[in-house]
């Protein structure tokens, strides 16, 4: 079996995501209603809104969890319904479930998932990644006795595992401590070098902070979207709270 | 340092899987404890239920109906667990998320569950002729037993492996599976407790008997299991 | 396929042509079951014509009128059974649409067949059971036939247990359509090995010898009018969800 690298390969040209139009819907309840982002490489893009606003049902479809019901949407210039697979290799997802197996070590888990993603040399980059997140003298512990930060970084681990190129964040700040927070703020910030986020939180402050690209979503509609430039924090907040009022009423 | 990926081979992502939940269970023997005790408790129940029959009481003919109670209820209770460790922290999606075939998910699961329960009838079996069986006159058949044993087997977690991937997802899941699970495997149990009956008792002409239950439980393995298969795409990515 | 118009809609449809004769086909098949319920005590005489007083052998056992009578049952059973698994197919073959095209109208036509499915079986099981008990004298025998309708009628169940344990609508649709699919191929499955592997428990179940004409007309008629209650309610119940489907997009449309 020759080395294929990774599957398709990505074009250099297109943005790390794009979608038109990008609706999910069951019978007229629409979760995501037309949504068209183009998000450029390397960019940190994070999605606010209220709950049920449609922000993790958008980031599952980017994410190839779900299928969109119409629209486009195209990752790193693949096309998610017609190639899924392909795009999987360029996706990462930290969320605030961790996705380890509990029962398992830390280095069993990573190297559960660094062979079902086919990582040429599953115990080097296993090691690797542990370094990494500063876990190897852990690594021989069940994942049970971890603590909810270390947990989580070793989920930065198990996400970072196949190199992706777009990494999406769905909530991972729950459950942390505010020490944790930073480790965790930390470990992405070194991991940032040519990957594009996507996150959804619930802290504005901390969202607005880290992006570049921002995005508002009510009613699975886009409210808001742009480079961080087209927004001061305070309108932001303001523009925020009013969808949020929206979406409470 | 850059990371290559070779597209790993979909019997390579098979053996991965199937390893993972053989580590797992290796680490904590949570399913084989639970369902092994599990089973000695069913045989202690049934010891109390048939404490009263008298010495006319033709126990063998109902052993292979009661072999076949304890193994239902058994794999109930495994089945519950197998996809409990899936969900608790979101794994199943973390294994969605890998480029892989989707029914890669059910084989490696449905192998794992056969495994699991191929291992506590090894312990169950002898433990149900040491209580019931010794001193009972077994047709001269009886090592046939394995044929039922396994195409049962290889029929209740193929369907059960579907059954308790929707399940796990709704309130009420354990008494959720049960309901499912049993009605729809029936004919397997009706076709495995006759071939059973048929060869520890080993009246005259029991090939026969034996020979058809096995072929149609055979018949449901093929088909349920390929329609599980079929269907599991559809059930993972809801 | 004729359902499957692509039209931009933005609300659910429903109470359309078809859903309106709901009302008259149900008034149909009250009509028409009423009259082949005469036509059974008072047309066709007991079985092929016989009548006995008191109790008088026949072919070696006890015959009554009030067995005879009980024959009367099959006019009812033998149509309720054979609209129970029409209504299950349907419902069936609508699952299967539902999972081709993940359209939620399949879902609720899914539903709403088996909950027709359901009743029919139910009265099926009911009309069966009288008759075991005056025929082979006992409620319950693991018949094939019993068995495999008592089977049916629990997966049904399951599948409504099932839907009532998920709050997700479209998780709620895909997982009720597998299950529907399954129990489908299920069914025929546990006729056959339930009648093919042999039992020392079960009665032999004599074949009902052929139709006279008068009983082939009842059987035919009481048949119609079943088909025409079941297609009813089917209707009636689908107007009902849809039209409470289309409260909600209303409601959720005023919401924005």
């Amino acid at each position: 079996m020759a080395a294929k690298g990774k599957g398709a390969a990505p074009r250099k040209d297109e943005p790390a995501i794009e979608t038109k139009k990008l609706s999910k819907a069951f019978g007229t309840r629409k979760a995501v209603d037309k949504v068209t982002l183009e998000v450029p490489r390397g960019a940190f893009l994070s999605i606010f809104g209220p709950n049920g606003a449609g922000k993790t049902t958008l980031l599952r479809m980017l994410a190839t969890l779900s299928r969109p019901t119409s629209g486009t949407a195209r990752l790193m210039g693949i096309d998610l319904k017609e190639d899924p697979d392909a795009a999987r290799d360029h996706i990462g997802m930290i969320s605030h479930n961790s996705m380890l197996y509990p029962d398992l070590t830390a280095e069993q888990n990573l190297l559960f998932y660094a062979r079902l993603y086919g990582v040429v040399d599953p115990e080097a980059r296993t090691l690797e990644m542990l370094e990494a997140v500063e876990l190897k003298h852990r690594r021989l512990d069940v994942v049970r006795t971890f603590s909810r930060g270390m947990t989580q970084r070793l989920s930065i681990a198990r996400a970072l595992i196949h190199d992706p190129d777009v990494v999406f964040l769905d909530e991972p700040y729950s459950g942390l401590d505010p020490h944790a927070v930073d480790i965790f703020d930390d470990l992405i910030e070194r991991q940032r070098a040519g990957r594009t986020f996507v996150m959804v939180s619930h802290d504005l402050r901390k969202g607005f902070d880290m992006c570049t690209h921002a995005l508002v979503l009510a009613k699975g509609r886009v409210v808001a979207f742009g480079p961080k430039s087209d927004f001061v924090f305070e309108e932001f907040a303001d523009l925020y709270r009013h969808t949020v009022g929206m979406g409470v009423s | 340092m850059p990371v290559s990926l070779r597209k790993p081979s979909t019997f390579q992502q098979y053996k991965t899987l199937l390893r993972k939940d053989l580590e797992q269970e290796f680490r904590t023997k949570e399913m084989l404890t639970s369902m092994g005790i599990y089973a000695l408790l069913v045989l202690i129940v049934f010891g109390a239920a048939l404490g009263q029959t008298t010495d006319g009481f033709n126990l063998l003919q109902a052993a292979g109906g009661l072999l076949w109670t304890l193994l239902v209820f058994t794999s109930l209770l495994g089945l519950n667990r197998s996809f409990s460790h899936e969900k608790e922290q979101g794994c199943l999606e973390g294994v969605l998320l890998v480029p892989l075939d989707r029914s890669v998910v059910f084989l490696a699961k449905a192998t794992s569950n056969v495994l699991f329960l191929l291992v506590v009838e090894v312990i169950a079996l002898p433990l149900f002729y040491f209580f019931f069986l010794t001193g009972q006159p077994l047709g001269s058949g009886w090592p046939l037993l394995f044929v039922p044993l396994l195409l049962g087997t290889v029929g209740m977690a193929g369907i059960g492996t579907l059954l308790s991937t929707i399940t796990v997802n709704t309130r009420g899941k354990d008494v959720m599976l049960a309901v499912l699970f049993v009605p729809l495997t029936f004919p397997l149990l009706y076709a495995c407790a006759s071939a059973t009956t048929a060869v520890i008792v080993g009246a005259d002409g029991f090939m026969d008997v034996f020979f058809l239950s096995s072929v149609l439980a055979g018949g449901y393995d093929v088909i349920m299991v390929l329609l599980s298969w079929v269907l599991y795409d559809f059930v993972i990515t809801a | 396929m004729a359902q499957n118009r692509n039209k931009p809609i933005k609300l659910p449809e429903g109470g359309q042509r078809p859903d309106q004769w709901g009302p008259w086909a149900m008034l149909a098949g009250a009509v028409l079951t009423t009259v082949g319920f005469l036509m059974a005590f008072l047309f066709v005489g007991p079985v092929n014509g016989a009548a006995v007083s008191g109790v008088e052998m026949i072919g070696g056992s006890m015959v009554s009128s009030k067995l005879l009578l009980s024959q009367k049952i099959f006019f009812f059973h033998m149509p309720a059974a054979m609209i129970s698994f029409g209504a299950l197919a349907f419902g069936c073959y609508y699952c299967v649409r539902f999972l081709m095209t993940k359209n939620q109208r399949f879902d609720t036509c899914a539903s709403v067949c088996m909950e027709v499915a359901l009743l029919f079986i139910v009265c099926t099981m009911i009309t069966g059971d009288l008759w075991t008990r005056f025929e082979w004298g006992v409620w319950w025998t693991w018949d094939p036939r019993l068995t495999t309708y008592l089977i049916l009628m629990l997966i049904i169940i399951a599948y409504f247990v099932l839907r009532s344990a998920l709050d997700e609508p479209e998780r709620r649709a895909v997982y009720s359509a597998v299950i529907g699919i399954i129990a489908f191929v299920d069914v025929p499955i546990c006729y056959m090995v339930t009648r093919l592997i042999p039992s020392s428990l079960h009665p032999v179940v004599l074949r009902e010898g052929g139709m006279t004409g008068e009983m082939g007309a009842t059987v035919a008629v009481i048949m119609i009018g079943m088909v025409c209650v079941g297609f009813g309610l089917y209707r009636m119940r689908f107007r009902q969800v849809r039209l409470a489907q289309r409260v909600e997009a209303v409601k959720e449309a005023l919401d924005d």
